[in-house]
């Protein structure tokens, strides 16, 4: 059985009456010790999703789904209670701006300590040990002096190594990052890539890297998840995906990448933008930025269909023969 | 580098920039070279990228050249005119010829005004045309970054990311400039509109000639949209050149980790490998000789008592000690 296995997941903000749609009918199963990438553009409910999940969603917004269960347990029932013993030890999350994810007022040692005092316990000076440890295990530079420092005495990158520690006091069996690398520079990120995958690995806990970043997804992840406008439209296998898209989109989200015109003078772009609250479209969401839309998908809303793991939601998927635009 | 017969539309000689930070109460102040004897030149209709981690001192590049800011030593020349000697009235004739267009541009835009007053403002101060007319000219301008006329009187909350750069890049047209320097114009932009974006900026280049000083940290853009490159490092050059030897031909060990770390899709199946480790050195204390020798896998024991200089090699300008040594 997978490890987080969501059917059907919908979010929506705002009157129920004509409510913003984030998420509309999402289905996401991550196995145990799996890394999947989830791409999508500004919008597309990616964050979002990763909020559900750590039950991070308030009122009013609305959260539902037919099921959405982390090793078996369902996280739509669970008590305020039970969700805190389960957040830190059985899943865990990294957010984007580090700086600003640290709480200012306390040390580091003090913010790692806290985690472990919830869920492991023990006296204090055993959990400065501990945190000690796991600032070496994301190979903090000078660890001790680092333990009593506040975060605005850290540079982004160890900011983000900490609280990847924080993440990972407890050995969970989920890492959700989201965005972890974007605010870094491109040699911190190698090295943070690195790092999240070597703890992955050691640790055998599956790694959900959320990320506008192809090049990053194709660099670490072994899965990859498409979202366009809150739904999912392709799922499939690296380097596969990359190389014989099957969604129009993914096609075109590759084909834009400066990477794949070199020697071109203009990039090729997709023409029109993410449909917003007001003008979600009838049929096929990308419908009106499609260049190979026909009238049925206009009319008729495309399912996510195929075997697990290689899913796509198009009436009419590339099969990889189509002449190159 | 062959001399160009005309004299280059931006010329910077050993442009030096010096920040006093204080340290506490009683202690000295302390100094960061956040530029540290940079030298470039950019041709009418040129495109020069500026790369580098954050704090190696591209941005106060930026300030320098759009004379927000004045060099603490040096030579920087906008259409053979020095900036330092400039009087006012030559530096009020300067700073149209430059503009600039910022990263995010969500925080660029007055959200206070309209579109219509925001291209305006540039036009109502610089210029003498009357009202009609710079409508006029702000309608133009809208439909050749692709706006709507209907946009004229709608607020920048109102538009998405991609179209508030077009907004922020017609505001920086409006005048007419020689140079746009364009600080990071598409991090902060998705793929498909970071796409639509550069294909605006290379259209106007084509239509109006506009050189682009152009800062980004992603070499991927950079590879697109640029003919020179200038590598930077904690405040001095250790790259330069056509983006073809660059590229293709890195020299500098700084510049090929920056290439080696940038994620690429092809490289798939996990071939992951850490270039490098450490981050910059602080700037008000950089390290001895070669200010990368300490996190440079080909540092020798000269690399940490003699600075490098920039010296011609294989068709670009490169600051390293062991240039030419290395295997590729």
């Amino acid at each position: 059985m997978a490890l987080l296995d969501i059917k059907q997941l919908s979010i929506g903000f705002g009157r129920p009456g004509a409510p913003l749609i984030a998420v509309d009918g999402l289905d996401l199963s991550i196995e145990e010790g799996e890394v999947v990438g989830v791409v999508g553009e500004s919008g597309s409910g990616k964050s979002v999703t990763s909020l559900a999940i750590m039950g991070l969603i308030d009122a009013p917004g609305r959260v539902s789904a037919q099921r959405m269960e982390l090793a078996g347990r369902d996280l739509l029932a669970l008590s305020p209670r039970e969700r805190r013993a389960m957040l830190g030890r059985d899943v865990a999350m990294i957010f984007q701006d580090p700086m600003s994810s640290l709480n200012p007022c306390f040390t580091v040692a003090y913010q790692l300590m806290e985690t472990l005092r919830i869920h492991v316990g023990g006296n204090a000076r055993a959990r400065r040990l501990l945190a000690l440890d796991l600032l070496r295990q994301v190979d903090m530079p000078d660890p001790a002096r680092r333990l009593d420092a506040y975060p605005h005495q850290l540079s982004g990158g160890m900011c983000q190594r900490v609280m990847v520690a924080m993440a990972i006091a407890c050995n969970p069996r989920l890492l959700i990052a989201d965005e972890p690398t974007t605010a870094l520079d491109v040699t911190i990120q190698a090295q943070m890539l690195d790092l999240l995958l070597e703890l992955q690995r050691q640790r055998g806990m599956a790694l959900m890297l959320i990320t506008h970043d192809l090049g990053v997804v194709a660099q670490i992840a072994s899965r990859v998840v498409v979202m366009y406008a809150g739904q999912v439209v392709e799922t499939g296998a690296l380097p596969r995906i990359f190389k014989t898209p099957r969604h129009p989109y993914t096609q075109a989200l590759l084909a834009a990448l400066p990477e794949n015109n070199l020697g071109r003078k203009r990039l090729q772009t997709i023409p029109g933008v993410v449909p917003g609250q007001y003008d979600r479209p009838a049929g096929c969401l990308l419908h009106p930025r499609c260049a190979r839309a026909a009238p049925r998908c206009v009319s008729e809303r495309p399912a996510l269909e195929g075997r697990p793991g290689s899913q796509v939601r198009c009436h009419f998927p590339l099969t990889g023969e189509e002449p190159r635009a | 580098m062959n001399t160009p017969l005309t004299e280059p539309l931006l010329e910077a000689r050993n442009l030096v920039k010096h920040y006093p930070v204080a340290q506490g109460l009683f202690k000295p102040k302390a100094l960061a070279r956040a530029l540290d004897g940079v030298s470039f030149r950019l041709a009418a209709g040129g495109s020069l990228a500026v790369v580098g981690e954050s704090g190696c001192g591209k941005s106060t590049l930026a300030r320098q050249v759009t004379m927000i800011e004045a060099p603490t030593a040096g030579e920087l020349r906008v259409d053979g005119l020095d900036v330092a000697q400039a009087s006012r009235e030559e530096k009020k004739r300067l700073r149209p010829m430059v503009q600039m267009v910022f990263q995010n541009p969500y925080a660029s835009l007055n959200p206070r005004k309209k579109i219509g007053a925001l291209l305006d403002e540039p036009l109502a101060i610089n210029t003498a045309l009357g009202k009609a007319e710079r409508r006029e000219r702000v309608l133009a301008m809208m439909e050749r970054v692709g706006l709507r006329p209907e946009h004229y009187a709608r607020y920048p909350h109102m538009f998405s990311g991609g179209q508030r750069q077009r907004v922020a890049i017609a505001r920086a047209l409006m005048l007419d400039p020689r140079i746009v320097v364009a600080d990071e114009p598409v991090s902060a932009l998705d793929v498909s509109v970071q796409a639509q974006v550069l294909n605006l900026l290379m259209d106007l280049q084509e239509q109006t000639g506009v050189a682009y000083l152009f800062i980004s940290h992603n070499l991927a853009v950079v590879r697109h949209i640029a003919d020179q490159v200038l590598v930077m490092y904690l405040g001095r050059v250790v790259e330069s050149g056509p983006k073809q030897a660059i590229f293709d031909r890195p020299q500098h060990p700084y510049t090929r980790v920056l290439l080696a770390a940038t994620p690429s899709i092809e490289a798939g199946g996990h071939r992951l490998h850490v270039p490098i480790r450490g981050e910059l050195p602080s700037p008000l204390a950089p390290p001895p000789g070669c200010a990368f020798h300490r996190r440079c896998p080909f540092a020798i024991d000269r690399c940490a008592i003699e600075t490098p200089l920039l010296a011609l090699h294989d068709g670009r300008l490169a600051a390293c000690h062991r240039v030419g040594t290395i295997d590729q």
